[in-house]
């Protein structure tokens, strides 16, 4: 059976994002048609917007509707150190554990030849422009501990390794609360290698 | 559905949905395996960390959906792929080689020669920086390990054996060298005096390099460049045209590796 066609353009249409299938499609288009005309108004207006006025910040490539993007125009702000993160999401993650400290640059990805992706692909070259513009005196690394996470913090370590700025990493170990005995060894290794004075 | 244990070499991961995760290994006695491992991007997990390139890995896992996706149960590190992520270098020259074997195998193909050589060239590659010679020598040894060794001795069209002197014809099609007469009809490139034959020769004489202590290469090789980077240039062309035309294969991790090589 078929429905009108502008029914099944919506649901084929809905079905096409991730985790949606034809059946829930169909009760979402449904559920639309019915709804009020302000809020699907509303809705199809800002599907539109995210396309239309969601960009890169031109400085830290955090996406934004303002550029630069209002974190980094927050003057309470550090001048002097740089997050380095693989993804905005991941961005959020440590803004929301150390909110308002630390201004961020957003990599896009991280080394992996194996899927083809060399140092040109990630946003490399720009945090080195970045650094030596607006003298940063700090970059932390926070990519994931992982063989590509590892492998884009040494390569950008060897990047920045002639201007005058500190480069440290995010630690790996036991996470808080957490129970030595589950902990694997890399982990264990590495808590140990990285223990501190106390 | 049984559980089998076995010793493998993580080839390639990917995340699946939500917590999951999809890898290759390439195992001792099964050859190479697609696995998934449920949960293994949650910090739970003991073996989170162990599905990851480059990793040898002690595996157990059960063969759920017949001949198709193993399901892992448990994995432990047995030699971690740490030190690989200290240079672009080394893990481009990885990356390359892990490709290598999953690209040109198909699954459940056991070849244990194979198995040892990627561990061989994994470990060799945290101690020392592989130069482009030191990369043919491997990539040589891979081909030959899967059959698919190039012709450097024969004409491939005739079968007539060749004299060093006269190895100057190549052909990609074909897989090999020509001789004189063959080389009048059938599509090939001709290279300078000697490349070939330090090609050949690089497979066969190569006495396996073992760094020494102090990280310095004992080297006793023949000398290998015809001069001014002639040799290189030409191994690459061979090398690469081999791979392209004759084993029909594009290696992703092989333009980052030639822009890190030069
Ligand atoms: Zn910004
Ligand atoms: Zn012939």
């Amino acid at each position: 059976m078929y429905y009108p066609a502008p029914i099944e353009r919506l649901i084929e249409n809905l079905s096409k994002l991730p985790g949606i299938g034809r059946k829930t499609a169909t009760r979402l288009a449904f559920y639309l048609l019915n709804a009020k005309e302000t809020y699907v108004a509303d809705l199809s207006k800002s599907l539109v917007e995210i396309k239309e006025k969601i960009r890169l910040c031109s400085v830290c490539f955090n996406i934004t509707d303002v550029d630069p993007c209002a974190i980094c125009t927050d003057e309470r702000r550090s001048k002097s150190t740089i997050c380095v993160v693989e993804e905005s999401s991941h961005m959020m993650v440590i803004e929301s554990a150390n909110p308002g400290m630390y201004r961020y640059h957003i990599l896009h990805g991280v080394i992996n030849p194996i899927e083809g992706i060399g140092p040109d692909e990630v946003r490399i070259k720009e945090l080195r422009e970045r650094v030596i513009r607006e003298g940063i005196g700090e970059i932390i690394i926070a990519t994931n501990p992982n063989i590509e996470g590892n492998t884009t913090a040494h390569y950008i370590a060897e990047m920045l390794q002639d201007l005058n700025v500190t480069i440290t990493r995010i630690a790996s170990g036991i996470p808080i609360g957490g129970d030595i005995v589950y902990i694997d060894p890399l982990t264990i290794k590495s808590s140990i290698d990285n223990r501190r004075d106390l | 559905m049984s559980l089998h244990k076995d010793d493998g070499i993580v080839l390639f991961k990917r995340a699946y949905g939500e917590s999951d995760r999809i890898v290759r290994i390439f195992t001792l006695t099964s050859g190479k395996i697609g696995a998934i491992a449920k949960g293994a991007s949650k910090s739970q997990k003991r073996f989170m960390n162990t599905l990851e390139p480059f990793n040898h890995i002690a595996v157990e896992y059960f063969e759920k959906y017949g001949k198709g996706m193993v399901r892992i149960e448990n994995a432990h590190v047995v030699e971690a792929n740490a030190g690989i992520e200290k240079t672009l270098r080394k893990v481009c020259t990885a990356s390359f080689f892990t490709e290598f074997a999953d690209r040109l195998t198909k699954e459940r193909e056991k070849n244990t020669s194979l198995f040892y050589l990627l561990k061989e060239v994994l470990t060799r590659i945290k101690d020392v920086e592989f130069d482009y010679r030191d990369i043919l020598y491997y990539e040589l040894s891979m081909l030959e390990c899967l059959g698919y060794m190039p012709n450097f001795t024969t004409c491939v069209y005739c079968g007539k054996a060749m004299a060093n002197e006269n190895r100057l014809y190549f052909s990609s099609e074909r897989g090999g060298i020509l001789c004189p007469r063959c080389s009048r009809f059938i599509p090939h490139k001709t290279y300078p005096d000697e490349v070939i034959a330090t090609l050949a020769g690089l497979k066969n004489g190569h006495p396996r390099p073992v760094p020494a202590a102090d990280g310095e290469e004992n080297r006793s090789v023949a000398p290998y460049d015809v001069g001014d980077g002639v040799f290189e240039r030409s191994a690459r062309e061979i090398m690469e045209g081999f791979v392209s035309f004759h084993l029909d294969v594009e290696f992703k991790s092989y333009r980052v590796l030639k822009s890190v090589i030069r």
